[in-house]
């Protein structure tokens, strides 16, 4: 079975990778530090450090996705060992979806060792350790990185060098974690408003603009969290029944999977055609 | 049945270049086959076709019977390959790395009978491919192809990086292989690697195969020529070496005299016939035939491989 070879020889190279122990090291730093100061408080509240965790997921989990896996391909293309990969009886998917699986795993792993080491001091320091609520936090979390893993392994089967997919990655995550979900004249709904209101004079209905905003894996995940923290916790909005179904957070789900499928699509086809010299 | 054939295969990198021309390739099962020519020759694009690592433009190529392009999985399934520039993977041990193409082939060979085969040190198999020099890289790429038996190996500049005490044990290697029923396909730009062991050879040129025969045949069609110079203190007046029997064409320069033969019996008598008329110092003989051949054929003259026939009949002329 050459797609678990493909896997199994991935994780093995790649968890002896330094840079990723490093940025791995700062997140489940960060858990640490997080959930032993909030411990420290008079009415020590898990919610809160969850709370943290998840939004600092926001800047953090791209950040270690990119960096763990938009060499996948592309750097095996520039140094040539994808010869050895593609010598041997392995498909062009293999590679890609074996790529996809062994990063994603550490990415995960990493991932759970944070939260690992927070539930620990949890257990030790907080009153609770509200297990429901802290499963449904790192689930999102997991399920957040994975879109971003799929999109850097996608850039990685698009690119043949380490230079374009590096660009790659940066630009995305300019694109969809900086400009998209910032709120000034320079979004993407910014840019709409500019084409549709200001230029055609079409009026946009909020709901369109929050859509279109819902589209990147970041505010996708970050409405998500309304399926993980009570309702009405610190910035949630109470369920409000008019919301349309593509603003529900269960959508935002679906957005989430289309980000998963849809750039490791994109990078298959892509590789598939691709003159590996 | 044929091991690798190709037809009309063509392959052009953009607008303008013409990697590999109109190629018709035909290895048979069991030879040990000789791909032979300058860098830049379409040697490797012609194997990374063979390999589907690239797709053609026109034509088709199989390997041991297969589609290159269509059944490239029951392809790798039985053959080995050592990728010409392709790095090993800096975090994997040599035992890693055999361990993990055995994993995908499927097989269960002992990585450590691999190994000795192609001479890597006990201590080496235990470090991280990473630090390994071009030689220990390059023993290990071949170990990797040797795994599960194959009934055909494609080694692509296999003794670059080696040293020469590692290119003979990589001839005995591919002579062992062959003997054991491999086919045997590899490339190399040095011509005294390949007539050691090939069976047969085939001479790329600007993308074109400009030559397929024997050794022997090359041989032959070389004119078997041969070459001895010597080094005189004086040149005499009354040289007339081409007087000599088997003597085709003489040249002088400075003080030293050389004599083109066309049998290696007339070395000798050109040899004495300088000697009887002047002391000779120093000598020099070389059987440079085939490689003058190849040079005729891979130089920037040869810019029409039909003209190379009447090219080496003027030679022998």
């Amino acid at each position: 079975m050459s797609l678990a070879a493909v896997v199994r020889k991935d994780f093995r190279d790649v968890r002896r990778a330094k840079l990723l122990w490093f940025v791995g090291g700062i997140y489940t730093l960060f858990a640490v530090l997080f959930f032993y100061v909030g411990s420290t408080n008079e009415n020590p509240d898990v919610l809160v450090q969850l709370w943290n965790m998840s939004g600092l997921a926001i800047l953090f989990i791209p950040l270690v996705a990119l960096v763990a896996a938009y060499l996948a391909i592309a750097g095996e293309r520039e140094s040539g060992s994808i010869k050895y990969l593609l010598s041997i009886p392995n498909r062009r998917s293999d590679v890609v979806f074996g790529k996809f699986l062994s990063r994603a795993a550490l990415v995960c792993g990493a991932i759970v060792l944070a939260f690992g080491a927070g539930a620990v001091l949890t257990a030790a320091l907080y009153p609770a350790l509200e297990f429901a609520t802290f499963t449904r936090v790192v689930a999102l979390v997991l399920y957040f990185a994975l879109a971003y893993v799929a999109v850097a392994v996608g850039i990685s089967a698009m690119t043949a060098t380490r230079s374009r997919s590096m660009a790659g990655a940066i630009g995305y995550f300019f694109v969809f974690n900086v400009l998209w979900i910032q709120g000034s004249a320079f979004s993407v709904v910014g840019a709409l408003r500019f084409v549709f209101e200001d230029t055609l004079g079409i009026e946009l209905a909020q709901n369109t603009e929050l859509f279109v905003q819902s589209l990147s894996p970041a505010t996708a995940y970050l409405q998500s969290l309304r399926l993980a923290f009570p309702d009405g916790y610190r910035d949630i909005p109470p369920a409000d029944p008019s919301t349309p179904f593509y603003l529900q957070p269960e959508f935002m789900l679906v957005i989430l999977a289309a980000w998963i499928v849809l750039p490791l699509l994109a990078g298959f086809l892509s590789f598939r055609r691709a003159d590996i010299g | 049945m044929t091991a690798i054939e190709t037809t009309d295969l063509t392959k052009r990198f953009g607008d303008d270049v013409l990697a590999v021309e109109s190629l018709d390739l035909t290895v048979e099962e069991g030879e040990i086959f000789g791909f032979l020519g300058p860098n830049g020759a379409g040697k490797s694009t012609t194997i990374n076709l063979l390999l589907d690592f690239i797709r053609p433009s026109e034509g088709s190529a199989t390997v041991l019977g297969y589609d290159a392009q269509r059944e490239t999985q029951a392809i790798r399934d039985r053959v080995g390959v050592l990728p010409e520039g392709a790095t090993l993977y800096d975090r994997l041990t040599a035992r890693e790395h055999v361990e993990w193409v055995a994993e995908t082939k499927g097989v269960d060979d002992d990585p450590d009978a691999i190994l000795d085969r192609v001479g890597l040190d006990e201590d080496d198999r235990q470090r991280r491919a990473g630090g390994y020099s071009k030689g220990m890289g390059q023993r290990l790429g071949l170990g990797m192809a040797l795994v599960g038996d194959p009934d055909l190996l494609v080694l692509d500049e296999p003794s670059s990086g080696l040293d020469p005490n590692g290119i003979q044990e990589m001839r005995e290697l591919i002579r062992e292989e062959a003997e054991r029923g491999t086919t045997v396909f590899f490339s190399s730009h040095i011509l005294p690697q390949v007539e050691a062991v090939c069976d047969r050879v085939g001479i790329m040129n600007a993308g074109r195969l400009v030559a397929e025969d024997t050794i022997a045949g090359l041989r032959e069609s070389a004119g078997g020529q041969s070459e001895v110079s010597a080094t005189v203190e004086t040149v005499p007046e009354d040289l007339d070496l081409t007087a000599v029997s088997g003597v085709e064409d003489a040249t002088v320069d400075g003080s030293t005299i050389t004599a083109v033969c066309s049998t290696p019996s007339a070395k000798m008598a050109a040899l004495e016939h300088v000697h009887e008329r002047t002391p000779v110092l120093d000598i020099h003989s070389e059987d440079a035939s085939l490689e003058d051949l190849f040079n005729r054929y891979t130089g920037d003259e040869v810019e029409q491989p039909d003209s190379s026939e009447a090219e080496s009949a003027e030679v022998v002329a």
